[in-house]
């Protein structure tokens, strides 16, 4: 017989509306929560307000993916066509002004760059791919992809308490509010 | 935030500028155009001439054909405005927006000064003035007796092809649809518009008839700034082509049509008007916008550049040649890096499009390089031309010395008559559609 050990993850309420969803996040965010999350079957117009949630990084490293991008085809360009190998056409000059020639290249280059850098970004900052979530140990999280609004408050929170945030969540208006527990095999 | 805007916060009579206050600035603007719309005509008609030069000389000063160029430079920049409020306007009924219903009268109200902007184009419509202006004008014109295809299959093959187009009935008979056609568009979008706000009942039929009429009449906004920049300005030189052309004006009219409103909404905000239904949210979509044209604008400009350069026709690369040598090669570098680079990295920032008033200084860049832009467009081909049409004015040149202060006399009373008429058009109606069935929605925009 394995031995099971149980660290609990958090707080789950339900929420009957996206209306009282958005309220009920508004209320989180003004109690100074930082460890915790909205989920809704489908996106939230202002959640993101609502949830006091900063704006994200990720533009940044795709702007500097893309320079990365354009200087790349600019290099690429100008070594392969006017350094190596001269590429003389209806006889206009292989210099720096053959630049226009290099244009199509280095935006393909900056939208290609840019592309992955969301991408990846994107996936680094979020933590995906990845197998399990605490969350799916809950019997009633699988509506949050069909008409359930939930909020999940972490332990990780420094706030966190296992009486008073259950009793904040009720006092927001939650439903059915359930201590999710993740199973750790020990 | 301006969330939450409930039906009270609409004025039932809606939201209307006080003219009063504004009589002094119209009075001055109106009198600015009328003034300079004196001295244009008597430059246009009865203006100096240059007289007595030496072989080898050049023009120079503001003359009768040097200020035909400056009143063309002037008066297209203006009608693209103009133009480009017809575009929005028609757009957002035609897309089913929402989110603009807020500022579309605006649109319309910009859209409005077309009619009026297209007038200043009656002295273009004279051939003492398009004499110097399009030189297939002058072929044609000059045919005399004989049978005019026959006389251009003798003497200019290129005229004797493009004759189905490029004959002098034909190109009266489209001018006078562009100015119609989108007048009467406009006219009849805004009176729609207008009539709601005065209704008990004002339901959804305008709605629904509005998205109804702008479709095909987008068609006619579309023929009307590709065909008014092939009839006004691509006919300059009558051997050079484009199949950009069309398309290059639309961006960089769609661009700036966008930067007056924005400027539009927010001095209106800045006087207390548009409360609670204007909101960041709504200069941060025409932000996105004004950063998505300047995009637009660079994609086709540069499209049009490269297509010319790749493949190396001497009929096409005129252009070019002549933008790139002298001093204009300057102005041209510094288009590529002000119209677009400088304002694609600056827009990029999301806060500067939520704040009117960064966004307004914004704009008001972007209009400068506009100016820059259609300078170029027109100006640099008055040195080549003139030379070439008139021989009293000497040699062909790169530029005219002194022929500026025309353009800036120009600019400065087709821009007065410009203010003049968005002012009246704001100072008619209510300055947002308030028994608008979307109005609430535009209210409690979020994006």
């Amino acid at each position: 017989m394995s031995t099971t050990r149980k660290r609990v993850y958090g707080y789950l309420a339900e929420f009957k509306s996206a209306s009282a969803l958005f309220k009920a996040a508004e209320k989180v965010r003004d109690a100074g929560v930082k460890k915790w999350d909205c989920y809704s079957p489908y996106p939230i117009h202002g959640l993101d307000g609502a949830m006091g949630m900063k704006r994200s990084i990720l533009p940044w490293f795709v702007f500097f993916g893309g320079i990365t991008g354009t200087i790349t085809a600019f290099t690429l360009a100008y070594t392969t066509q006017v350094v190596i190998y001269p590429t003389i056409v209806q006889a206009k000059p292989s210099n720096i002004f053959t630049v226009p020639a290099f244009f199509p290249v280095m935006f393909e280059l900056t939208i290609l760059f840019s592309g992955f850098t969301v991408l990846f970004g994107l996936l680094a900052l979020i933590q995906l791919p990845r197998l399990n979530h605490p969350l799916f140990a809950s019997r009633q999280f699988h509506r949050a992809t069909d008409d359930a609004f939930f909020i999940a408050i972490e332990a990780r929170d420094g706030s966190f308490d296992t009486q008073a945030t259950k009793q904040f969540l009720e006092e927001i208006g939650g439903d059915n509010i359930e201590l999710v527990e993740e199973e750790d095999q020990g | 935030m301006g969330h939450h805007v409930t039906s009270s916060d609409i004025k039932i009579n809606g939201d209307h500028l006080d003219n009063s206050k504004l009589v002094k600035v119209k009075m001055i603007a109106a009198a600015i155009a009328a003034i300079g719309s004196l001295i244009s005509v008597y430059l246009l008609f009865w203006g100096p001439e240059p007289e007595g030069l030496k072989p080898g000389e050049n023009a120079s000063g503001v003359t009768q054909g040097s200020y035909a160029y400056s009143w063309l430079f002037a008066f297209y920049f203006f009608l693209t405005l103009s133009i480009g409020g017809c575009f929005w306007t028609l757009l957002h009924n035609v897309s089913n927006s929402g989110w603009g219903t807020s500022v579309r009268r605006t649109f319309e109200n910009l859209g409005s000064t077309y009619p009026w902007m297209f007038l200043f184009g009656i002295p273009l419509l004279c051939p003492t003035v398009q004499h110097y202006l399009y030189e297939w004008m002058n072929i044609h014109r000059g045919v005399g007796e004989e049978p005019m295809k026959e006389y251009l299959h003798h003497t200019d093959h290129l005229l004797y092809l493009k004759h189905w187009y490029m004959n002098i009935p034909f190109w009266y008979v489209r001018v006078i649809f562009w100015g119609v056609g989108l007048s009467a568009v406009i006219i009849f979008l805004r009176k729609l518009s207008t009539n709601q706000d005065t209704d008990p009942n004002p339901g959804t039929k305008r709605l629904f008839k509005a998205r109804f009429h702008s479709t095909y009449t987008l068609i006619i906004f579309a023929l009307t700034i590709t065909f008014t920049g092939f009839d006004f300005m691509m006919a300059l030189d009558y051997k050079w082509f484009s199949t950009m052309w069309g398309v290059y004006l639309f961006a960089g009219s769609a661009l700036n049509s966008m930067a007056v409103i924005i400027l539009v909404c927010a001095w209106l905000q800045s006087r207390g008007h548009l409360n609670k239904v204007t909101t960041p949210e709504h200069y941060h979509i025409m932000g996105k916008l004004l950063f998505a044209f300047t995009v637009f604008w660079a994609y086709i400009a540069f499209s049009q550049y490269f297509l010319i350069w790749y493949a190396g026709i001497t009929e096409e690369t005129s252009y070019f040649l002549i933008r790139n040598t002298g001093n204009w090669n300057i102005a041209m570098i510094v288009l590529v890096f002000g119209h677009f680079v400088v304002p694609f990295v600056v827009l990029l920032q999301a806060w500067l499009k939520r704040n009117p008033k960064t966004l307004s200084i914004l704009a008001i860049y972007t209009l400068c390089m506009h100016v820059l832009d259609h300078y170029l467009i027109t100006i640099p081909e008055r040195g080549v031309s003139l030379g070439n049409i008139d021989p009293k004015y000497g040699e062909i040149c790169v530029s005219m010395p002194g022929a500026f202060w025309g353009d800036i006399l120009a600019f400065v009373t087709i821009g007065a008559a410009f203010l003049f008429f968005l002012l009246r058009a704001l100072g008619q109606y209510s300055l947002y559609p308030n028994r608008d069935p979307r109005i609430l929605e535009s209210a409690n925009l979020s994006n």
